[in-house]
């Protein structure tokens, strides 16, 4: 099993709703953002120009870097789903899997003194919901589910956009397991 | 309720524990817990969900409310809704910190110091109705009916109805809002005025069609000025990610590359307020291309009939020929075509097209009663010759090819369809450009089919008998009530007739003479249509006491200063005011600034309402929480309405539309709506009663206009000839008389002579072609965290946009020495902001682009000095409200003015830049007890 989300740029508005339903749902600080939503573009030089916003939030790397880093076994993958999560009982802050995370989407607790990021809510998976950020997004452009389940959500989605559109973040050798979907006809990946 | 759950704090820590939720469900539950006592961590929480709608901008998604222990923690979209699908915006969102915000006003509240000083004593409810009902009283007394006047809007509060109708029951004439003419009010009128039908707005749900998934037909859509995925997020903004998603096309026309114009296939960024030049262009090249529906245009448009040069009206055929006698019913003229089949001049009788004893041509030029006439198509076609491709590029800012590809786009299929936006209404062209747009729609018979914007849904859209249009607000719900007013549809006869046997003839008259004397009707009568004064009129009025003086204000919603266009010059007139009562949910700027009284109103989940339908599913809006002495919006009108009678012993008319009924009587008519047994069984059981659905094949109807009625002709449309009047001649009675709105008295003709019955490119008075001083043109727009003037005071929305950005081309900035981010003054030549600078390729150089904006932190007790945050960022400090004003609704200048910018030394006072500063607006009221209602 290897839960992720798969969110498709073709219908993202950057409404930045997944944003404030995963910090209301969690209850994360003001100018902390577990998920945030940002915009890349314009690009190219008015009126020809191309856009798409792009929701940023834990990539759920096959092999994490955050969690090889981390001295204290805080930052750990879930045997079960692979979803990988933070044991905040373990954690005592010591940003090091904040450094090492390629994409900036972990975040200090500065009450708690620990690190923390999306968790794909488990505590609304659990219970056959789906995380906030998929449940209320605004243009249907979240899906989340078992990658190695060909009937999940996210397979179909994946299997249905066609290869040449299915996209994820620069990958390190950290293999970030998150989806994206983009056509050309909508705008141009950006490996940046 | 959907579920109860009762367990323990104690299990429901467990549970939590058990499903590996690092961060539990709700912080009041769980945050408690660490610390709780025994007993109360093993005292019962109560969780429930309650279905209800959401009210976050005027669209209005169903939602579902999660309870624990009476607390909203929790807000979801419904999946069952047919257009959210189970999405929830943020603005929807919101509502979580906005009624439990430390900012609410919870008790009527009476101004303890100058105004301004945001100082305030609680007051009881019984002492702030006579507060308000002696202010008014008295100064009635003194001065007479016309001192008293009402406002709404600006706050995305549904008071519309007290506003139409609050003040007439005063013998007062003056009522406003900062919307209407300036939002919606042009576009509904217009196509009332045009067919008597729906109107081609997605925000305002009247165009619904494209979003049909029970017939899933529209191939093109042209959003014109609109951006849905923005101001309608998870409403139409989802409703139009589906439909790109299953291939429809979109040609977006926006100055500003929103969102939808990220994601169209063909984007025009026109120069603001050049929209008529555009719409002409595309006639002159559908008429050049004769890509036009030519059955559509010859038999269901007024285009073929020749129009008397002198009366501009269109010819009857009693004119021409004085003894011809018609067959079609005196509700029904026959005018005067040109017969291609007898190649002459032959009286065009309505009928269905296969009927027709003419084949009408739609663009000649005869000589009729020794006068050269041409007919209303040949009248377009020219006026629109000049706007060829490269000549609109020029005006327009825009290249002729994306032109060309926009118009074929959009012809060049069987089903497509424009959908306008609010843009059009914030200009002086607010009339004539939805006569284009809904004009074009009209000639490629894009009307009453599948896929096409203009349509009618639901088993009352077929006609029985011939389509009478009433203009005195929606469905002539003045006329009804007054007696006043013509059925446009109904021969003379029987308009007559009908206003003779209206009973109350002391009424009519009244009704009649405050018609006459609403402030700037004279000349832009189309403000008739929802019975508002012309706002540049009545600031003047309050400035100069002429023909009167309003000195007394009861405003029912909002932010005035923020909404209302040129706002210092409002502000300068608010020391004429006397007396000031306002009502909001929490202080705004004009609350601070202007009021002396305050009544606390609900917010929308505390309100009991009508239910709110998404196309064919109507939902509930069900009060969930209670908080203080808040009442809804028509509750403060009706109390001081009722007051006011008492103080002069006499029985107030009963005009008020939307006053308060009991919360038994809300409840019973949603019992009634739903088929329930009682309130409780609706409660219990919304899942089995909530949402209604009228079936697919009973709602997505076609073709209403054919139908048959009792008279055997078509029913054809709601207008004088029955057919779409795309040369609208409405408006050239309207602007003369008053017609029909005034009938039976006649009003003097508009000072600005006639209205233009088609779409025309009027140059902007502040024009970047000729600007030397102000060189740059803004226009405005929405962003999605926020709705009309509201949530600047909701933290989640405030820390991803903390200061509206002022979008700005890279070329532009670069002259100036403004870098991304840079602090930026704005300035036009009514005053001057300062915002935050977003440089953007999504811009021509010569536009800049930012959202309206008032900041309610300047006002927070932190601060050491506090002002009305209407000053430093907002846009409309900027805007114009000066003449010229759109001809027929006297709209003014919210876009398409001209500005300069400079780099500011950095931000202005008394604003918050980071997400930390909004800390102060987090909600703190979780633990206020729901009270009952008070009346």
């Amino acid at each position: 099993m290897h839960n992720c989300l798969v969110i498709d740029l073709d219908r993202c508005s950057g409404c930045h709703s997944c944003e404030v339903h995963c910090k209301m749902q969690n209850k994360i600080d003001l100018g902390v953002y577990w998920n945030k939503v940002l915009i890349v573009g314009p690009t190219g030089t008015f009126p020809d120009i191309e856009q798409y916003a792009l929701p940023m939030q834990c990539q759920q790397c096959a092999d994490a870097p955050c969690v090889k880093v981390c001295p204290t076994g805080a930052s750990y993958r879930d045997k079960k789903t692979n979803i990988v999560l933070i044991n905040k009982a373990v954690c005592f802050g010591c940003r090091y899997c904040m450094m090492a995370c390629p994409y900036g989407v972990r975040w200090y607790n500065e009450a708690e003194k620990v690190v923390e990021k999306c968790t794909l809510c488990p505590q609304l998976t659990s219970a056959g919901e789906k995380p906030a950020c998929v449940h209320n997004c605004c243009t249907g452009a979240r899906s989340y589910g078992d990658l190695d389940d060909p009937n999940s959500d996210v397979s179909q989605v994946i299997a249905a956009a066609g290869a040449e559109n299915v996209h994820s973040l620069p990958d390190e050798g950290n293999h970030p397991s998150t989806h994206y979907i983009l056509r050309q006809e909508t705008a141009t990946w950006r490996e940046s | 309720m959907l579920e109860e759950i009762t367990m323990t704090r104690r299990t429901f820590l467990k549970v939590a524990a058990v499903t590996g939720a690092a961060v539990a469900m709700s912080a009041p539950t769980v945050g408690s817990l660490i610390e709780a006592d025994p007993a109360f961590a093993a005292s019962p929480t109560q969780k429930n969900k309650v279905k209800t709608t959401c009210h976050g901008c005027i669209q209005a998604c169903p939602c579902i409310v999660t309870l624990e222990d009476g607390v909203a923690v929790w807000l979801e979209g419904d999946p069952q809704a047919p257009l959210n699908k189970g999405s929830l915006c943020l603005k929807g969102l919101n509502q979580l910190h906005t009624v439990y915000s430390p900012r609410r006003v919870l008790h009527p509240m009476k101004l303890a110091g100058p105004r301004g000083s945001n100082k305030w004593e609680k007051i009881s409810w019984d002492e702030a109705i006579t507060l308000a009902a002696t202010q008014i009283t008295t100064t009635i007394d003194k001065y007479g009916p016309y001192s008293f006047f009402a406002t709404v809007g600006g706050g995305g509060a549904y008071s519309f109805m007290q506003a139409l109708t609050f003040p007439s029951a005063f013998g007062a004439p003056t009522t406003f809002e900062p919307g209407c003419a300036q939002c919606y009010l042009p576009r509904y009128a217009m196509a009332q005025y045009m067919y008597g039908g729906d109107n081609q707005s997605i925000a305002d749900n009247s165009c619904v069609e494209p979003w049909n998934e029970y017939k899933k037909a529209t191939k093109v859509l042209v959003l014109w000025a609109a951006q849905p995925g923005v101001s309608q997020t998870s409403e139409s903004g989802r409703a139009i990610a589906e439909l790109r998603a299953r291939g429809c096309k979109t040609v977006v026309i926006d100055p500003h590359f929103s969102p939808d114009a990220a994601k169209a296939d063909v984007w025009l960024p026109i120069r603001p307020a050049t929209d008529g030049a555009l719409a002409l262009s595309w006639f002159r090249y559908i008429f050049e291309n004769t890509l036009y529906d030519q059955e559509f245009t010859k038999y269901w448009t007024n285009l073929p009939f020749f129009i008397n040069p002198d009366t501009k009206l269109p010819y009857e055929a009693k004119e021409v020929w004085p003894d011809y006698v018609a067959k079609t019913p005196a509700n029904t003229p026959v005018y005067v075509c040109y017969d291609n089949k007898t190649k002459s001049l032959k009286p065009f009788a309505f009928s269905l097209p296969k009927k027709s004893a003419v084949d009408p041509e739609i663009f000649a030029t005869a000589k009729i009663n020794g006068k050269q006439a041409k007919t209303a198509g040949q009248i377009y076609k020219e006026a629109a010759d000049p706007y060829t491709l490269e000549k609109t590029g020029e005006i327009c800012w825009l290249d002729p090819k994306k032109i060309e590809a926009a118009i074929r786009t959009y012809t060049d299929t069987d089903v497509a369809g424009i959908a306008n936006g609010v843009a059009l209404d914030q200009t002086p062209i607010s009339s004539q450009t939805p006569l284009g747009l809904m004009g074009l729609d009209m000639i490629m018979g894009y009307v009453n089919k599948p896929g096409v914007t203009l349509t009618q849904q639901g088993p009352t859209s077929v006609p029985k008998t011939r389509p009478v249009t009433f203009h005195n607000c929606f469905g002539g719900l003045l006329s009804m009530m007054w007696g006043v007013g013509a059925g446009v549809g109904m021969s003379p006869e029987e308009n007559a007739a009908r206003i003779a046997a209206f009973p109350d003839k002391a009424t009519q008259k009244w009704q009649l003479k405050l018609f006459e004397d609403r402030l700037g009707i004279r000349n832009h009568k189309g403000l008739f249509s929802w019975n508002h004064s012309h706002i540049p009129s009545v600031l003047d009025a309050i400035r100069t006491g002429k023909p009167y003086k309003p000195r007394v204000w009861f405003d029912m919603s909002g932010n005035k200063l923020a909404m209302l266009g040129n706002a210092k010059s409002w502000y300068e007139v608010i020391p004429e005011i006397d007396f000031i009562s306002g009502q909001y949910p929490m202080m705004t700027s004009f609350q601070v600034e202007a009021c002396d009284l305050v009544f606390p109103i609900q917010e929308w989940l505390e309100w009991a309402g009508v239910p709110m339908a998404q196309m064919n599913y109507q939902f509930m809006t069900t009060p969930v929480i209670h908080l203080g002495e808040t009442v809804s919006n028509g509750l403060p009108a009706q109390k001081v309405l009722d007051k006011a009678g008492e103080i002069w012993g006499k029985k107030m008319p009963p005009y008020l539309i939307g006053g308060e009924e009991s919360q038994e009587a809300v409840n019973q008519a949603a019992v009634a709506t739903f088929g329930a047994k009682s309130w409780d069984d609706l409660l219990a059981n919304q899942d089995k009663y909530v949402p209604k659905v009228v079936p697919d094949e009973q709602y997505w109807l076609y073709g209403q206009h054919l139908a048959i009625v009792d008279d055997g002709l078509p029913a054809g449309f709601g207008t004088e000839s029955r057919k779409c009047e795309v040369y609208a001649s409405l408006l050239i009675k309207m602007g003369r008389t008053g017609y029909p709105f005034t009938y039976p008295k006649e009003l003097p003709p508009s000072e600005n002579g006639d209205y233009s019955p088609i779409c025309q490119h009027i140059e902007p008075a502040e024009s970047p072609l000729t600007d030397t001083e102000y060189p740059l043109v803004l226009t405005s727009g929405r962003l999605p965290y926020f709705h009309h003037g509201t949530m600047r005071h909701a933290a989640f929305s405030r820390e991803i946009c903390p200061v509206p950005p002022v979008n700005i081309n890279p070329k532009t900035a670069s002259k100036h020495g403004i870098k991304n981010d840079d602090w930026v003054t704005i300035s036009s030549r009514r005053g001057e902001i300062t915002s935050r600078a977003y440089l953007t390729e999504g811009l021509n150089p010569g536009v800049i682009w930012m959202e309206r904006f008032w900041n309610p932190e300047a006002f927070d007790s932190s601060q050491k000095k506090i002002d009305g945050g209407w000053t430093q960022c907002n846009v409309n400090i900027l805007t114009k409200n000066t003449a010229p004003f759109n001809e027929v609704f006297g709209s003014y200048t919210n876009r398409g003015f001209t500005v300069k910018i400079a780099k500011a030394d950095g931000p202005p006072p008394n604003i918050w830049t980071e997400a930390k500063q909004f800390e102060p607006f987090m909600p703190t009221l979780q633990n206020e007890p729901n009270t009952k209602w008070v009346f």
